[in-house]
């Protein structure tokens, strides 16, 4: 028994030796991506070790303060309100942005003249290219509150004798978070399809033509080929822009105001307002940069769990 | 294949690249080193060692579109001539500004002179992390000396009554906002200068009967983000101070916003938004919103920087209008209830790891303030020429008179290089003469103002005013557009914000 | 497959969802296009009105005369067209490469390969840890500080990965029955299938490092050596920093200096939707 587990172990060894040296060109061809891989992103993460010491620029050495930056960070009221704003408003944008950029990548799927359809894909791509500053400039405009009838929306609402004066709708704490996500999708929808559209162009032809034969009508064709065919994009694009929704800063920052703080303070908005006063604190800033990691690591685990206990795989 | 060809340079400049990153590490690694020790030269003035190589870190500098007049290199050439001195100016961009001092001095490269506003520059001493000139200061005979104005040099001192300390030194004044409002406008509607808070409402009401005029008066939020909290709307605030003060009855420090006088100010906001004499829009307004709004001729009346932006403003509305020669963009003296106030003069600090700080001292900070050849350097840059093909300096000898060249200053505007010249903290005979309108609007302001002292700080302090900052622009802008009354606002403030203001008052009273 | 515009009955479905499909697009554009033609406008007017107009009140081209004759923009105009090429090449390349190692299931330490790379993706040391080592490689104040911070983009490679995912496993075996090398698989096999892959990633990386900001800001300290985005916002946020040297307002500089950020990709893109559709023929060689 026990000779046969030994030799079992040599030859899994050989193999695995084999295998190395069978492998060797990629491993040649991977040292300059993992070069730069641990300069960039590994030499870096020492730095986390800060999160448990009082670090400013002008302290000469760091000194150990064990857990003090996160009790700092967990005993704000404003940090948690922060915490579960950043949760609610990038998660329902993200769903929001899934639903959207498939549903108009199908669509734009159909149009069948060639010359349209680049068309409207370089226009849907146009507000990508606008800075949040601007955006946000634009949607001021719009929702304006001067003049006699106040900018577009007012003008509208108020001949649909919706409303009876302009509203100030930026400052409304029961309107600013349907904006934002207005403007999230306005800005980023037509960019969100590209990578739907390239996956749709993949999907092989043959499928289509045996399901016409079988008498499959167009919607059938969408619903039985075209999103299964686009699911294992789909869980890709999701699970990994779930990595990404503690990150939300600049679109808020720029839209938002201390008069909705309530509803739309983020994390990232809350700790640069912290940073901008209270010095350069890196101990803080990095406790917070770990809250941040350990959150989307429970969300991209468990959508990672859930698609590999429904597709029996998940995507990392 | 032609991709084979193109795939295969990609991995030869991968490889490239990775190669030459680390051979210039090491040339920059010595680089650093070279900062942080500087070698001193032989010769002495004073018997002070003059340092070989000063580096600055500047947020103010000239303005980057002047750097093809040969901008700051052309500087820093000059003063090379003049003093022997290697000068290097690090401009990084103005948002990440203190952003970027941080970094310095957490990555070891610490520049040997600095750039501090009245808010950075005590936090900044108190970490030890400038050095202190005060006995440089006092015993040094340069001719700065004789002509400096000594309250702008006091301003900067601080720490405890009896052993005030300076450790930066004033670059220039710290000038203030002083209110705009449309001469034009005031002229149609037979207008005089408002002379109190009746008069100033009064003149706003009228404004507001102007087609197009959205706002009387336009204004980016209810308070500022910093100290002076107030000083955008001081027609309404008068002597309310939402921040905390030194009371002089009391003789302690007291929180501004549990005062009576503010109750008074805020009501009074309340009323103008209400009436819609303010900008309704002032919550989500940018700077940029309001000197809008004003040069297209949508508001009365803008409280902004008192000098050159008057002549800006000017120059802007004059574009846009049609308007010029007439006395458009008009400055206010303020009206009887209150003054304006004049920020701390922003600091010139040398930073403590300088190895020859007495040195900068003399050779940069003391010659930048001589009334003479290192003044007109640092104030209106270097003497040449620019006649469209050769572009070599920002002023030249004109049959004796001096004058500043265009590109560099538009027709009449006299710009500064690095120091402001209608804000000079020495009295010298600036032989270039300055723009009657921006010493017009900087006259009107001195008379009219007072200066706030640097806030005092400290650790705690700094902790603990942001969250409560938060709390009383979100509170303020409540009351102001009518969400919470004046009463329930306040005391939501008080219990929301009672521990931030516990430690600030402590640390400022013990 | 173009079926039939008609209204009888077997097409009827399909006509009344063109013209649906139509009319939906068409109000989409419109969305899209208002704003954009506000900037376009105002970038055109000498005196750019404060809210919406369609017409430029006094036509003028100034704005962009000066941007191509002001070395202050136009230089950074080019550092950034320089740059984004170069950051696309670097960022494709890591991005191609990453994910052929990780689609390689049998080869011995690819499970940690992969798990290096999501943990970068949730995990970072924080700016200043990054910035230490970017100055001590000596590359503050270069180009490559920007390119090559943001070329290893996990999301790209795993996205690409997932392309790469989607080769008939039986065209490596052939090529290697055939005595290609790995590398020449790469080249002669994995490329060429995912065009459509390497145009819309490299798409996106070329949008990345044009739009890249904080790097510049935070790497570059030689104002010679900004990008146009650093340029642009200094433009938009500060607003005072072009004065009144100009005869032309700084509105109209501004919005034209977002006109300017934008066109590269009016112009790249269609050359990039060439992939796309050339890309269908994937699906031919798929089992």
């Amino acid at each position: 028994m026990a000779n046969t587990a030994k030799s079992g172990a040599m030859s899994d060894k050989n193999k695995t030796s084999a295998r190395i040296i069978r492998y060797s060109p990629f491993y040649v061809m991977f040292t300059p991506v993992l070069i730069i891989l641990i300069l960039f992103y590994y030499l870096p993460i020492l730095g986390l070790r800060w999160s448990l010491y009082k670090f400013n620029p002008f302290i000469p050495e760091p000194v150990y303060i064990g857990f003090e930056n996160f009790m700092t960070l967990f005993k704000s009221a404003r940090f948690w309100a922060a915490f579960s704003n950043t949760l609610v408003l990038s998660i329902v944008n993200l769903c929001l942005s899934m639903i959207f950029s498939v549903g108009i990548a199908l669509l734009i799927n159909e149009i069948g003249h060639a010359l349209a359809k680049k068309f409207v894909q370089t226009v849907i791509y146009l507000p990508h290219f606008l800075s949040w500053v601007v955006v946000a400039g634009i949607f001021a405009l719009i929702l304006s509150v001067e003049g006699q009838t106040g900018g577009f929306v007012n003008t509208i609402l108020i001949k649909l004798h919706l409303i009876d004066e302009p509203v100030y709708w930026l400052t409304e704490k029961k309107a600013w978070r349907l904006i934002w996500y207005i403007a999230n999708r306005w800005k980023e929808t037509g960019w969100g399809t590209i990578i739907f559209l390239a996956a749709v162009t993949g999907i092989s032809p043959d499928l289509y033509e045996a399901a016409e034969i079988d008498g499959a009508g167009k919607l059938k064709q969408v619903w039985y080929i075209t999103i299964p065919s686009l699911m294992e994009t789909i869980l890709v694009v999701f699970i990994l822009n779930l990595a990404k929704v503690m990150n939300v800063f600049e679109s808020v920052f720029v839209m938002y105001n201390e008069m909705v703080y309530d509803v739309s303070d983020v994390i990232q908005t809350y700790t640069y307002r912290v940073g901008l006063q209270g010095g350069a604190n890196y101990g803080y800033s990095t406790a917070v940069g770990i809250f941040k990691s350990v959150i989307s690591l429970i969300l991209v685990s468990a959508a990672n769990y859930t698609s590999g206990k429904i597709r029996g795989r998940g995507i990392i | 294949m032609k991709k084979n060809i193109i795939l295969k340079a990609a991995t030869v400049a991968v490889a490239l690249m990775m190669a030459s990153s680390f051979l210039t590490a090491c040339g920059s690694e010595q680089g650093a080193a070279a900062i942080n020790d500087l070698p001193l030269d032989d010769t002495c003035v004073d018997g002070v060692a003059k340092p070989e190589k000063i580096i600055m870190m500047v947020d103010t500098f000239m303005k980057v579109e002047n750097r093809e007049v040969g901008g700051k290199d052309v500087v820093c050439e000059e003063y090379k001539k003049k003093t022997g001195i290697d000068l290097e100016i690090e401009m990084p961009s103005h948002n990440q500004y203190y952003e970027k001092v941080n970094l310095s001095f957490a990555s070891g490269n610490v520049p040997n002179v600095i750039e501090l506003g009245s808010t950075y520059y005590p936090n900044y001493s108190a970490y030890g992390a400038l050095w202190d000139m005060t006995d440089a200061y006092e015993s040094s005979t340069a001719p700065m000396k004789s002509i400096i104005d000594e309250q702008f040099v006091d301003a900067l001192r601080i720490g405890d009554e009896g052993n005030k300390r300076l450790y930066g030194f004033p670059m220039a004044r710290g000038n203030g906002t002083i209110t705009y409002v449309r001469g034009d406008w005031m002229k149609e509607l037979g207008i005089s200068d408002p002379k109190n808070y009746d008069d100033f409402i009064n003149m706003l009401e009228k404004f507001k009967t102007i087609e197009d005029c959205y706002a009387p008066l336009t204004v980016a939020g209810f308070i500022n983000s910093e100290s002076p909290y107030n000083q955008y709307l001081k027609e309404f605030y008068w002597d309310a101070d939402p921040h905390f003060y030194y009371d002089d009855n009391e003789k302690k420090y007291v929180d501004g916003m549990s005062q009576p006088a503010m109750k008074d100010a805020l009501k009074r906001l309340r009323d103008a938004y209400e009436k819609g004499l303010i900008d309704r829009q002032a919550v989500t307004n940018s700077t940029a919103d309001c000197r809008n709004k004003f040069n297209t001729g949508h508001a009365g009346c803008f409280n902004y920087w008192a000098g050159a932006w008057n002549k800006t403003l000017e120059q802007n509305m004059s574009n846009l209008t049609k308007k010029g020669n007439e006395d458009v963009v008009k400055p206010l003296a303020p009206i009887v209830e209150t003054q304006y106030v004049e920020r701390p003069p922003t600091a010139m600090s040398i930073t403590s790891k300088t190895k020859n700080p007495l040195g900068v001292y003399k050779y940069l900070i003391e010659y930048s303030h001589d009334g003479g050849e290192g003044q007109m350097l640092f104030t209106h840059g270097v003497e040449g020429e620019n006649n469209g093909k050769e572009k070599t300096g920002h002023w030249k000898n004109e049959n004796g008179k001096i004058v500043a060249l265009p590109y560099f200053s538009s027709e009449n505007l006299v710009e500064k290089v690095y120091y402001s010249p209608e804000l000079t903290i020495t009295e010298w005979n600036d032989p270039i003469e300055a723009d009657h309108e921006v010493v017009n609007s900087s006259k009107i302001f001195r008379e009219n103002s007072y200066m706030v002292p640097v806030p005092k700080t400290s650790d705690e302090m700094s902790d603990a005013l942001p969250e409560l900052d938060t709390v009383r622009k979100e509170v303020i802008s409540k009351i102001v557009t009518g969400v919470t009354g004046i009463d329930d606002g306040i005391k939501e403030y008080e219990t929301r914000a009672a521990e931030e203001i516990e430690i600030i008052l402590n640390a400022l009273n013990s | 497959m173009r079926q039939k515009f008609s209204f009888r009955k077997e097409y009827r479905g399909r006509t009344i969802f063109v013209i649906l499909n139509t009319v939906f697009f068409i109000f989409i554009m419109a969305c899209m296009l208002i704003p954009v033609i506000k900037v376009l406008v105002d970038s055109l007017d000498a005196n750019p009105a404060y809210g919406m107009n369609f017409w430029p009140t006094q036509f003028t081209l100034d704005a962009y005369i000066i941007i191509l004759s002001k070395t202050e923009l136009y230089l950074p105009f080019l550092i950034s067209i320089q740059n984004t090429l170069l950051g696309t090449f670097v960022g494709l390349a890591i991005a191609c490469i990453g994910a052929y190692i990780l689609i390689q299931k049998e080869m011995p330490g690819v499970r940690l390969f992969s798990y290096m790379f999501m943990f970068t993706m949730i995990f970072n040391g924080g700016l200043l840890p990054t910035y230490l080592v970017v100055r001590d490689l000596g590359l503050l104040n270069t180009c490559w500080s920007v390119v090559l911070t943001i070329a290893m983009n996990v999301y790209n490679l795993v996205l690409m990965r997932n392309f790469f995912e989607q080769i008939p496993a039986s065209l490596f075996e052939a090529a290697e029955i055939d005595g290609c090398s790995p590398f020449g698989i790469f080249i002669k096999i994995v490329l060429p299938l995912s065009k459509p892959a390497l145009a819309s990633i490299g798409l996106f990386y070329a949008v990345a490092a044009w739009s890249e900001y904080f790097h510049y800001v935070l790497y570059i300290t030689d104002n010679n050596k900004f990008n146009f985005q650093v340029k642009l916002r200094s433009l938009i946020l500060d607003g005072e920093s072009l004065s009144g040297d100009y005869a032309v307002n700084v509105e109209t500089i501004k919005n034209a200096s977002i006109i300017v950020a934008i066109l590269p990709f009016m112009f790249i893109y269609p050359f990039c939707q060439r992939y796309f559709i050339s890309g269908v023929t994937m699906g031919a060689v798929k089992e």
